[in-house]
């Protein structure tokens, strides 16, 4: 990405793509979105302008071919099916050079698929969502974890019970994995700075930072 | 052996058929139950429903312990996406795949994919009844060799 304007390859017109290409637009990306279906192309290009809307098959070689991808920086693989966002990516990559690849995963499981085959940063909308309505559900004593970029860390949100063992308790005293750290207390619904000294109250809420293969861990030594 | 087969077309279902009457352990994954009618009475092996794209459907077909998986549903990137899961997460010993797209084919097999391109085969196959007069689909598995291998 040398050019003063990042060039973005957006693969699939629904929803996402069409919301994610005028969000790039605005900050002044070069945006190209591939659309299959030609009369939804059609109603983007209206809708957006600036865009250029190809219609065609994201995972189509000779296509993608004509669309510029070896000078796009990123290319972002939106459709609403698993295989054809790993297809595309790991098209861009493999035959194309692009740097970097970000998939949209419908099936929370394959984010570790996708991982393992390449991907550089596979994202689960299924997975952030369950994960922030989870957080809003009273009652729950600890919610999914949040991922960090593609670091395989996550934010950890714990709601102590009642009666926790670890009122009273401080921040310092608290034992926990490796590499994990409390980075926020959440009091009566208003965030506390973490201070070492700092004492848990009974219904406080605790956002850890760990990794995401010490989540368990993290669970167990906080209850 | 113990195989795995995903899509139950009429390729996946006579692939089922005969390898199921040879004496193998298979199982065969659709997504529509109505797709198993393809078997008839005969099959003696396992039917599951679902995505072959999914890693609990494929576990529940066995994945873990296969001798071979195929993939040949009617679309390419299911297929790529099976088998890749198949080789790489599950490191099933002998994975196939079906493609349609050539060029799609060509870069999957650089990538350590083994695969099948029908469209290569029978445009060669038909090419080679049109110029020579013979026709290597009906001619015996050594003759028809140098038209599949490309």
């Amino acid at each position: 990405m040398t050019e003063e304007r990042p060039y973005v390859l957006i693969i699939g017109g629904g929803k996402v793509g069409y919301y994610l290409a005028k969000h790039l637009i605005e900050r002044d990306y070069e945006v190209t979105l591939v659309e299959k279906d030609r009369e939804r192309a059609e109603w983007i290009e209206h809708q957006l302008g600036s865009v250029i809307v190809m219609v065609g098959d994201g995972d189509e070689m000779s296509f993608l071919a004509t669309t510029g991808i070896e000078r796009a920086g990123v290319v972002i693989g939106c459709t609403g099916d698993d295989e054809d966002n790993l297809i595309a990516c790991q098209l861009a990559k493999r035959k194309f050079k692009v740097p970097r690849t970000i998939a949209r995963v419908n099936n929370p499981v394959n984010v570790e698929v996708f991982t393992s085959l390449g991907i550089d940063a596979p994202i689960s909308a299924t997975e952030l969502l369950m994960g922030l309505i989870e957080s809003e559900l009273v009652g729950s004593e600890m919610v999914r974890g949040v991922a960090v970029k593609s670091t395989g860390a996550s934010l950890v949100d714990v709601a102590l019970p009642n009666l926790s063992v670890l009122a009273g308790r401080r921040l310092k005293d608290v034992a926990l994995p490796d590499g994990a750290a409390i980075v926020c207390i959440v009091r009566r619904g208003q965030p506390v700075v973490p201070r070492p000294e700092e004492a848990i109250l009974p219904d406080d809420e605790l956002i850890v930072y760990s990794r995401q293969m010490d989540v368990e861990e993290v669970r167990r030594s906080l209850s | 052996m113990k195989i795995i087969i995903v899509g139950c077309g009429r390729v996946g279902s006579r692939l089922a058929l005969a390898l199921d009457q040879a004496g193998n352990e298979v199982t065969i994954i659709d997504e529509r139950v109505a797709a198993f009618d393809r078997l008839g009475n005969d099959f003696h092996g396992n039917m599951v429903v679902g995505t072959g794209i999914d890693l609990g459907v494929l576990r529940r077909a066995g994945i873990e312990h296969a001798d071979a998986f195929a993939s040949v549903t009617n679309g390419d990137n299911r297929n790529l996406m099976a088998a890749q899961i198949a080789q790489v997460v599950f490191r099933v010993p002998r994975v196939i795949t079906r493609i349609y797209d050539p060029i799609r084919e060509e870069v999957y097999r650089e990538l350590g994919l083994e695969t099948v391109c029908s469209t290569t085969l029978i445009a060669d196959l038909i090419q080679g009844y049109v110029v020579d007069g013979v026709n290597r689909a009906h001619a015996t598995p050594a003759a028809a060799e140098p038209a599949a291998s490309r």
